[in-house]
């Protein structure tokens, strides 16, 4: 059993390895998801066509392809439908001022 | 006066402003609730919506808005005018400005599905806003980056000591990238290896001094020992003027600092930018952190370095003579920018931060958390310079840190190579994502204009030569206050959106429009006598002596100037009308999200 005190020492301990994390480690995985969010829309242009039934790429690959790329549709969608400004593709950039 | 009462005040400050004045903002105006679901967890998509836990996402945005701003603008105003108006600026700031422009960013944007600054404005206010923030950005980033190259080409010049140091953050930088995106290193040992090996380049800064010494003096010898390029600066000599030297050691370094920014301006982020900021932010943390707790130790252990030593308050306009009036208001209020209030948060707020905030109850720690922690940032670049007090401000504040460091036992000379370094590199690392972002901008402003422009290597070119332009003029503290007042102008923009959608969905609009009303016509007052300033004071003697560059580059600023406050009325008028638009008839309220459950 563990007392009151010792939860909530490693809550704070917790929360100091978060703002360290958030500090230091955070940005290359975020950038990392923008990495690989851009390598998935490449993919997911690639197979729509078969996901909407019109064959733009042997159906053999494809149909090996689609169970990946099903769940990422939603995300995708809301990426590509949002408004941007010109200078979010640079937000890192805005970093530090 | 010393270093442990102020760190004492600075604490108290922070202390009563989130539990007496924020908490209760958040909970009786904003009405923040945790069961109203948000952006990120509405519009998931894993890369730019993302639900993010409150303690990663508060390092995350601290470290995003801390940088140069707090510093520099700290180490200019206590010069200026003496440690304790600084000091109350920063306090009053922060205390019931700065947080609210923060924090208010952040609410504005949850609240509006996770909308930029601008984007509120085209629909809250006018579309012509939002070109014209667009305008505003540039000439802003214009301003920030010619102040910067400005002030490191100086420093590098002077202090061959921080070359070594320079010249590695670099190449880890370069290093790290390849480890970890392409060799797959982990980030432990990554940054072991590339952090230990710049601190042990910075430490070796007094060893490689004579070299580098010799280096300046054999490229100097080049014109004979001649400078290249001479012109009047009123605000040299301790404000009695003196004619400034451009000597081809300071073009060499400028150059140096401009290649730099260029590659990081054009290379994939992942390859030079992102990673020499990580390098560099461990190296300011680390003189930021020995140098806050040494500033308290001290006091005790080695009262010395913490006892204040520059003038209390030298008074409200002091004699200036040729460089002119210097005002404490405005003047001060835009001298100290980010350490107090900064409209580059907002923006960057509005943009990255509030779209990773998992729940409503997480605002008032990221955003206000944030900034009251850059407040101590720029409270402990006070202390540094009102303790330091020898030499050149940036030398003495270098002093002044590197005496706190020595308290934990370091020799005094390492210390203040590590305090020079952490001032530099924090300059540097800015310094080469400002010009990607101009470039961006440019591109986006009049790429169809003029086609070359979408062209990076030439829009980056186009930043960086404008930049050195304006450094040029040689009057660096008239390019600094003028990029303050564009900051704290920008501060009092988002101010006025977020007053305006306050009234537009019926809630008090009185903490965040006070505000915005003092930053409004202090920071216009300000670039009234910055322009002034910079047209009797620089351009009219330099065009008068047949100075062309000087006379170019000062006559640039003051346009710049009069376009900024042509900028500012105008979105001014807009955001009025809407103001009272919104007050007699509230507006359906903003596309609020549904509760969770």
């Amino acid at each position: 059993m563990h007392s009151a005190n010792d939860l909530t020492s490693k809550r704070r301990w917790q929360a100091v390895k978060d703002f360290f994390y958030g500090m230091t480690g955070y940005e290359f995985v975020h950038h990392a998801r923008q990495m690989r969010h851009e390598a998935e829309s490449i993919f997911l242009m690639v197979t729509l066509g078969d996901l909407v039934g019109i064959p733009v790429m042997p159906p053999v690959y494809a149909l090996r392809l689609l169970p990946f790329v099903a769940p990422e549709i939603a995300a995708w969608k809301r990426q590509l439908a949002r408004r941007k400004e010109f200078w979010e593709k640079e937000e890192y950039d805005l970093h530090g001022i | 006066m010393n270093a442990l009462i102020a760190v004492i005040l600075g604490a108290v400050t922070v202390y009563l402003t989130y539990t007496r004045y924020a908490r209760r903002i958040d909970r009786n105006v904003i009405q923040s609730d945790p069961k109203r679901a948000t952006p990120a967890t509405l519009y998931m998509d894993g890369v730019d919506f993302m639900p993010t836990n409150r303690n990663i996402l508060f390092g995350y945005h601290f470290k995003s808005i801390a940088a140069a701003g707090p510093i520099v603008g700290a180490i200019v105003a206590a010069t200026l005018w003496g440690w304790l108006p600084a000091m109350f600026w920063l306090i009053g700031g922060v205390a019931f400005m700065g947080w609210v422009s923060d924090y208010s960013a952040i609410v504005m944007s949850v609240r509006n599905e996770g909308h930029s600054l601008s984007a509120v404005a085209h629909r809250l206010v006018s579309p012509r806003t939002r070109t014209i923030l667009f305008l505003f950005i540039f000439f802003y980033l214009l301003l920030v980056a010619g102040a910067f190259v400005g002030i490191m080409a100086q420093v590098m010049e002077s202090q061959p000591r921080t070359h070594l140091g320079m010249i590695l953050l670099v190449l880890m930088g370069l290093l790290l990238g390849q480890m970890l995106y392409r060799w797959r290193v982990g980030l432990i040992p990554a940054t072991v290896v590339t952090v230990g090996v710049t601190l042990a380049a910075i430490m070796m800064g007094g060893a490689s001094e004579g070299f580098f010494k010799g280096f300046n003096e054999a490229f100097n010898s080049l014109t004979g020992g001649n400078p290249l390029v001479t012109y009047f600066d009123p605000t040299l000599a301790n404000f009695k003027g003196a004619e400034a030297k451009i000597m081809p050691s300071l073009l060499f370094w400028a150059v140096a600092i401009s290649l730099f920014c260029y590659a990081g301006s054009v290379l994939p982020i992942w390859r030079m930018a992102q990673p020499v900021v990580y390098v560099g932010f461990w190296i300011t943390a680390l003189a930021m952190l020995l140098g806050l707790g040494g500033a308290a130790l001290g006091t005790i252990t080695k009262p010395e370095v913490a006892q204040f030593q520059i003038p209390m308050f030298k008074g409200w306009n002091p004699q200036m003579g040729p460089a002119g009036v210097m005002p404490l208001w405005p003047m001060l209020f835009v001298t100290i920018a980010c350490g107090a209030i900064s409209g580059w948060h907002a923006l960057f707020g509005s943009v990255g931060t509030a779209r990773q905030i998992e729940n409503e109850a997480d605002m008032l720690p990221v955003g206000a958390g944030s900034m009251l922690a850059e407040f101590l940032l720029g409270l402990l670049a006070l202390l540094a310079i009102s303790v330091g007090a020898k030499g050149s401000p940036v030398a003495a504040f270098a002093n002044g840190l590197g005496g706190f460091i020595s308290v934990w036992g370091f020799p005094v000379q390492y210390a203040v190579s590590l305090a020079f370094a952490a001032f530099i590199v924090i300059v540097l690392v800015v310094t080469q994502l400002l010009f990607r972002v101009m470039r961006v901008t440019l591109t986006e402003w009049l790429g169809e204009i003029i086609p070359p422009l979408r062209n990076q290597h030439f829009s980056s070119f186009i930043s960086i030569a404008l930049a050195i332009l304006l450094v040029m003029t040689g009057t660096w503290i008239y390019l600094w206050q003028l990029f303050g007042a564009a900051n704290q102008l920008m501060a009092a923009l988002s101010l006025l959106l977020v007053t305006v959608w306050l009234v537009s969905v019926g809630k008090n609009w009185v903490y965040a429009g006070i505000p915005m009303i003092l930053m409004y016509v202090t920071t216009v007052a300000s670039v009234l006598v910055t322009a002034y300033n910079l047209y009797f004071n620089v351009y009219v003697p330099n065009l008068e002596a047949g100075r062309m560059l000087p006379s170019i580059g000062s006559g640039l600023m003051v346009l710049v100037a009069i376009l900024l406050i042509f900028a500012a009325i105008l979105i001014g008028i807009d955001g009025f009308r809407a103001f009272f638009k919104y007050l007699g008839r509230p507006a359906p309220s903003a596309q609020t999200a549904p509760a969770k459950g």
